[in-house]
């Protein structure tokens, strides 16, 4: 995120502040991706942001509050940027939303992979707390992903638990991936995950169909 | 005048009282968190005395990263001997063994906890111990899966992970018992991509 300018600028000191506050938030988020957790420190997250430590601490207690903050920035962005494609979609039938939707989630991931290691990989790490936070925002792509899905083509009722595994499946198999440092090479499982997600309620040879139609 | 109470085997004690502080640990961190587990607690719970532990561990991580890895290695075990008993078709041996794991974690609702919950978000070392759990589940799904060429490679992976993630839920609920009926939904996601979906799973004596 840029910086101000310095000096006689006429900004209102609202808008330094708040200008300031989503630098610190950006800045923590490059840190952890850079070198984790315990190693950022907030010296770190205010060199990253252009920002002092004194005002470091005008915005935040601590790096832990500094880092509830960011997770909570990340996981409304990425909810954002699914929410505005599936919007853009509306019009499609159910699988032709799931493409978009996870496309736009792996884009979005591959462009900003430090937004994809706090999500997906810190989230997970950082106590229960935030693990509450992880697990709302899986939750509500549950919600989601339900909205308007197909019935069975066997008959039977889809299973409560499919929603719920598949995108619990899809983050923690991101997460691994942002571990091992591929965070910017996500957008190549497009293919696998949307025939993953489109198998679970329609069947392997339907969702290869729709795959392959692309 | 000679005690009358029997001698057990050395090691027998030794390998009785390590089990003990490894339950001890499941059973504090499941309930109130690793951070919030010290050394005086699980010394108390196990009944040992503290330089047992130190004769055993090289402190609260070591004896946690054991517990962890010991239940890891038990429950998968357990699903691959049922696997393996099952004489069926593959299919059937994946619900066999998705069956065990259920039970499993029934059976064993703090231990279970402590290596699906806690660890991932315990210490690094913990959170290694339980990816490297989890790659030997979706080895494992793979030498039981049916044979289909064409689906993606990273299918066991996200199926695995899927899974975890239900049960994961289902421990932090406090539900970690009902974790059985879990199997037929859980049965019907593991097999869509290799059965098709909305057939009707068998799953023996279960609904």
């Amino acid at each position: 995120m840029d910086r101000l300018p310095r000096g006689r600028h006429g900004l209102s000191p609202e808008f330094v502040a708040q200008n300031q506050r989503k630098r610190l938030i950006a800045g923590l988020t490059q840190a952890l991706y850079e070198v984790g957790y315990q190693k950022t420190t907030v010296s770190l997250i205010g060199q990253r942001a252009g920002v002092s430590k004194s005002d470091f601490y005008k915005h935040f207690e601590s790096k832990d509050d500094c880092f509830i903050a960011a997770y909570d920035a990340a996981i409304e962005r990425i909810r954002e940027q699914v929410r505005f494609a599936c919007e853009e979609a509306k019009g499609d039938d159910w699988a032709r939303r799931v493409r978009v939707g996870i496309d736009s989630l792996l884009k979005l991931f591959t462009a900003e992979p430090a937004l994809a290691g706090i999500a997906l990989v810190e989230g997970l790490r950082a106590g229960r707390e935030v693990y509450d936070r992880y697990q709302a925002a899986v939750e509500s792509f549950v919600a989601c992903l339900r909205q308007g899905a197909p019935a069975s083509p066997g008959g039977g009722a889809i299973p409560e638990a499919t929603g719920e595994a598949v995108v619990g499946g899809i983050a923690s198999m991101l997460g691994r991936r942002v571990l091992a440092g591929e965070a910017d090479r996500l957008s190549e499982l497009f293919p696998e995950i949307l025939e993953f997600t489109l198998t679970a309620y329609l069947g392997g040879e339907e969702a290869r169909r729709i795959v392959s139609a692309g | 005048m000679t005690s009358t109470r029997p001698e057990l085997p050395r090691e027998f004690v030794a390998s009785h009282k390590r089990r003990r502080m490894m339950q001890a640990i499941a059973e504090l961190t499941a309930d109130k968190g690793y951070e919030a587990t010290k050394i005086a607690d699980i010394v108390r719970q196990a009944a040992v005395a503290r330089k047992t532990l130190y004769d055993n561990f090289d402190g609260k991580e070591d004896l946690f990263l054991s517990a962890v890895n010991t239940t890891l290695t038990e429950m998968r075990v357990v699903v691959e001997e049922a696997c393996d008993r099952s004489e069926g078709s593959s299919e059937e041996g994946i619900v066999a063994g998705l069956e065990a794991l259920l039970e499993f974690v029934a059976a064993h609702p703090a231990p279970a906890r402590m290596c699906m919950v806690e660890a991932i978000s315990a210490t690094p070392s913990s959170a290694r111990i339980y990816d490297t759990g989890m790659r030997d589940f979706v080895d494992l799904l793979r030498d039981n899966a049916p044979a289909e060429a064409d689906l993606p490679e990273t299918i066991e992976e996200s199926l695995v992970g899927g899974v975890a993630w239900v049960l994961q839920q289902q421990i932090r609920r406090g539900e970690a018992e009902q974790a059985p009926e879990l199997l037929s939904e859980l049965s019907q996601f593991v097999l869509s991509p290799y059965l098709g979906v909305g057939r009707v799973v068998d799953t023996g004596r279960r609904k």
